[in-house]
């Protein structure tokens, strides 16, 4: 049919259907996982709200110009930078985080959008005509871009945006093609830094380590001490930052390492959260029928543990489903990168398949007990609306970038 | 530079095998989880779904020494809400029907707001029966509102009892903290008197039955058909020592007044009654106490909740002659013949005044007309340490260890009080009004009591007690409690001449001959406490029949003059009350008497 063809000439259903059917599923788990909560019954009606509101900004996102979005680079990188600035001023704790700004009954976190910001600015600043990814000057401008949010970020402090926007810089960096020698240096401040939470010894160990790895790669000795500099400042940073931490975050971390050791305080989410996801089975509980979920093992599982609720009551069948929406997502929001031929739309491509894949990693991996408790939501699926409309926004601009790609082919 | 960044492609494909691997990780994990290890985890979701309902088992309840039953359970109404399906238009109309003030329900059911919304709401205990009928007939209108039944104590016999009974009120945080092991936050524990002292032994043990619950914490099914299941078991219902109508002969005589009755069985330390008036409405304390109720109770000039059979102290006066002429014997300073004259007083240093002539007094004379000059003299012969020695062998100047509730310790002086004081030449005329009972020492009605069941029975007896045993539900035996035996060391002679003094205060030309009995003999001694602050206190010390003890009685009303008016009579009730019953029932009540015969030792 041809009007059949037209529309998905003009629509990305790869990526528009999953997306509905992820928000749908989280609308219906938030229902579920709400019901028997006195203090948050009234957020499967304001998700309700928060899609109704993602839906209208999509449309206007999706039929933008597409070089809107290279032009509106540098302004909202500011913009958001200011939006940064603002939180830690004048921002509302919410758990620990000064990470909200609320303008009367609306309020939203700023880092949500952020994310789309930078990658904007990244993508911008890559993919200049002259930019050259082997020049030391243009890679350290980009891990400035980068990383200014992420210090920000970092004094809410909120841990799992962090780790976000870490892995997102990373992953277009790589992608433009970053040479491997720099990928170590890169990485090997946060191993460095990670390292010496856990004491003293960790902290040599890795440090020695990382720095052969560079030594071997660049053969350079100047350049390999200047880099032990700067990891080990980023230990002591590291060190530093860990002790402003709020004590439920260090908790948090605390308790990967053996989640059994306090199974009543911070390893108790996490073991809860494996029994109900296990004791789902093939099929599942049913449908408001999941007894951890119903009688609220894990407190506020609307959030950051949503899987749960889908694990336990829809069974091994609905995490699978949900998982291979997610991986058609992502393949088709990749795929569409590397058919795109404009070096900027191809790397906020990367940008966003970065964010809904590193999100999907660790709070997947979180639930099924395979990776730290940090809290980050579900793209689409948890309760929240700056998470919500900034994830259909980056869907809206993947949208926006396949109607009009036959002008940047 | 190397082969890894010569082109974005290679980079894509890498990001390909990054999101594959993750992916085909994810996947095997939920497989494990789910298929494999299901039961694993399934076993510790079910473990999060059986609920454990706490069965509170019955107190146990209070006998009399005659299986009469003072104390028992009555059932009770709770009223609840069910927050899930509860309108809360309906608050308003509960308020009016309940008797709270508007906004009550909603503030309490406000503070529940962190509970599920499936767990009833205890809103308010002890409902009227009216309430309940209301409940019933509209139960269509009124969705999620329903009562349980939960016990409260009652007392069948008429017996108030507040002092010696106590009541069960709901545990205090501090309490809680000390014993989280067995009580929960909301639990009833005995507070005062017998309730508290033998909690242990009332409350049983708690059961526990197991359920499934679904995801609204409604009850599906019971766990393992109830194997888990621990039943709970009754408290012990104990047989008190308290004689029923002894005790409620004793709350009749003392009311309207201040004062105290204890009454001791001499041959064992039971105590038969023990009465602190006024007294209040146990009631009003077990189960909802009014803000009113308390506020009225508190600014009670007359102090209802202070235990005036254990904790109030007062000058024993003459009652305390006995025990100098106890000692006196049994020192050897005085026999049986030794004469006194009395003038109508005593001088040392200063003049002491006897309220009458007696002339030539030998101690049986001296007892029964409580002349005070044969005592004033007798006081200087014994010493203040040998009197202070032997009293505390009856009991006085410390705590007779009863087995319920505080008691006082009292005071008696030595010489060292003295020197403390007045240095090594403190003045010795002191001690003339000590031989009378009256000045620096204090006793209470329980000590009296004791002293004059020691008396009684030549110096032997047992530590008072109120509780004699427990009752075995399964063969209706008596179980009984041992208690130290106490003994003094003065010799049984001394106590027929003592005695003999005593039995001529009531059927000789003493100072209670109001109150001869023909049914039995009874000895005593009339005491009046010189009181600074207002009219006398009356004492009256005593124990029938005279010839086989079974009795012994201490009377103290407060501030109403002489002894011999106003506190034998009290006595006399009593002893009545509980000889008369006796006599009958040794003619006619054979289920007293069966029970006598199968009494059995706990050891």
């Amino acid at each position: 049919m041809r009007i059949d063809y037209e529309f998905k000439d003009k629509v990305d259903l790869y990526v528009l259907i999953p997306t509905i059917i992820l928000v749908l599923i989280g609308l219906i788990s938030i229902y579920s996982s709400t019901f028997n909560n006195s203090t948050a019954e009234n957020n499967f009606q304001r998700q309700f709200l928060f899609v109704l509101a993602a839906f209208m900004i999509s449309m206007i996102i999706y039929f933008l110009p597409t070089n809107s979005f290279k032009f509106s680079s540098i302004p909202l990188y500011f913009l958001g930078i200011i939006l940064l600035i603002a939180v830690l001023v004048v921002g509302k704790t919410v758990s620990g985080s000064k990470s909200w700004l609320a303008f009367g009954p609306i309020g939203f976190q700023p880092s949500e959008f952020m994310k789309i910001a930078t990658i904007l600015m990244l993508s911008y600043y890559l993919s200049r005509n002259n930019a050259d990814i082997d020049s030391i000057k243009d890679i350290f401008v980009a891990l400035l871009i980068g990383f200014i949010p992420v210090f920000l970020i970092l004094l809410e402090p909120d841990m799992g945006t962090s780790i976000i926007f870490f892995f997102m810089i990373l992953t277009i960096l790589f992608y433009k093609g970053l040479s491997l020698l720099w990928i170590v240096v890169v990485i090997s401040p946060a191993c460095v830094a990670l390292s010496a939470i856990f004491g003293t010894l960790p902290f040599i160990v890795s440090l020695v380590l990382c720095l052969t790895i560079i030594f071997l790669l660049s053969k350079d000795l100047f350049f390999t001490g200047s880099v032990i500099g700067i990891n080990i400042a980023a230990g002591f940073l590291a060190d530093f930052v860990f002790n402003i931490l709020s004590p439920h975050q260090q908790d948090r971390i605390r308790s990967f390492i053996d989640p059994t050791s306090d199974p009543l305080k911070t390893g108790y989410n996490s073991i809860q959260a494996m029994v109900a996801v296990g004791s789902g089975g093939l099929f599942g509980k049913g449908f408001m029928k999941g007894n951890q979920t119903q009688l609220q093992y894990i407190p506020e599982q609307w959030t950051d543990f949503i899987f749960c609720t889908i694990g336990e009551e829809f069974g091994f069948v609905g995490s699978m489903f949900v998982i291979i929406l997610f991986l058609i997502l992502m393949h088709r929001i990749l795929s569409n990168a590397s058919s795109t031929k404009d070096e900027f739309l191809r790397l906020v491509q990367i940008g966003i398949f970065s964010v809904i894949f590193i999100h999907f990693f660790i709070n997947v991996g979180m639930v099924i007990g395979l990776v730290p408790v940090i809290g980050v939501p579900l793209p689409f699926v948890s309760y929240g609306g700056s998470s919500l409309i900034a994830n259909v926004i980056m869907i809206s601009i993947v949208l926006n970038i396949y109607r009009s790609r036959k002008n940047f082919a | 530079m190397n082969k890894f960044n010569s082109g974005s492609s290679d980079r894509g494909v890498i990001l390909y095998i990054i999101l594959l691997g993750i992916i085909t990780i994810f996947s095997i994990r939920l497989f494990q989880m789910q298929i494999i290890n299901q039961k694993e985890y399934d076993l510790k979701s079910a473990g999060n779904s059986i609920k454990a309902i706490e069965q509170i088992p019955f107190r146990g309840v209070f006998y009399d020494r005659n299986l009469n039953l003072l104390v028992d359970n009555i059932p009770a109404y709770t009223l609840r809400i069910t927050p899930a399906y509860y309108d809360t238009s309906l608050n308003k109309i509960l308020d009016a029907v309940l008797g709270f003030e508007e906004g009550m329900v909603s503030s309490i059911l406000q503070k529940n707001r962190i509970y599920s919304k499936y767990v009833p709401i205890k809103i308010k205990r002890g409902i009227d029966f009216n309430v309940v009928s209301w409940l019933e007939e509209n139960t269509n209108f009124l969705p999620g509102v329903d009562y349980v039944v939960e016990m409260q104590r009652g007392y069948p016999f008429g017996v108030m009892g507040s002092h010696l009974f106590g009541y069960t009120k709901e545990i205090s945080p501090e309490q809680y903290k000390l014993e989280k092991d067995y009580y929960k936050p909301g639990d009833y524990v005995g507070h005062n008197g017998i309730e508290k002292a033998y909690e242990k032994e009332l409350r049983g043990v708690k059961g526990y039955k197991y359920v499934l619950v679904d995801s609204k914490r409604k009850e599906i099914d019971r766990y393992k058909n109830g194997e888990a299941d621990r039943e709970s078991v009754k408290g012990k219902d104990l047989v008190l020592s308290i004689d029923g109508y002894a005790q409620k002969a004793a709350e009749e005589e003392m009311k309207g007044k201040r004062g105290a009755v204890v009454a001791i069985e001499p041959s064992s330390g039971e105590i038969l009654a023990l009465v602190s008036s006024p007294e209040y409405d146990l009631n009003q304390f077990s189960y909802v106490t009014t803000k009113e109720f308390l506020e009225k109770i508190y600014s009670d000039p007359a102090d209802p909740l202070f235990n005036r059979a254990t904790m109030s102290l007062k000058p024993p006066g003459s009652t305390f002659k006995i025990l100098a002429a106890l000692v006196a014997l049994e020192m050897g300073v005085i026999d049986e013949n030794t004469i006194i004259n009395c003038g109508g007083g005593f001088t040392f240093g200063r003049f002491f005044k006897c309220h009458g002539s007696h002339g030539a007094t030998n101690v049986v004379r001296a007892i029964e007309k409580s002349c005070n000059t044969f005592f004033y003299q007798l006081i200087y012969k014994i010493g203040l340490n040998n009197l202070k020695r032997y009293a505390m062998e009856f009991g006085f100047s410390r705590k007779t260890g009863i087995d319920i509730g505080e008691e006082a310790a009292g005071l008696i002086t030595d010489e060292s009080y003295y020197e403390k004081i007045y240095g090594k030449n403190w003045p010795r005329s002191i001690l003339a009004s000590l031989g009378i009972g009256q000045g620096e020492i204090s006793v209470t009605p329980l000590q009296l009591a004791f002293f004059t069941a020691l008396t009684a029975n030549n110096g032997k007896s047992f530590k008072p007690h109120v509780v004699k045993g427990y009752l075995d539900n399964k063969n209706g035996k008596i179980v009984k409690y041992k208690f130290p035996e106490v003994k003094t060391s003065i010799r049984k002679d001394v106590f027929d001449i003592v005695k003999k003094g005593m039995y001529l205060v009531v059927n000789g030309n003493g100072t209670a001959t109001h109150i001869r009995s023909n049914d039995f003999k009874i000895a005593g001694k009339t005491g009046t406490a010189q009181n600074p602050h207002g009219k006398d206190h009356a004492l009256f010390i005593g124990f029938a029949p005279f010839e086989n003890p079974k009795i012994a009685i201490a009377v103290v009303v407060e501030n109403v003059g002489f002894g011999g008016t106003h506190a034998a009579p009290i006595a006399k009730k009593v002893i009545e009350a509980y000889l008369n019953k006796e006599i009958n029932s040794n003619n006619n009540n054979s289920f007293s008497q069966l029970t006598q015969n199968e009494v059995m030792n706990a050891n």
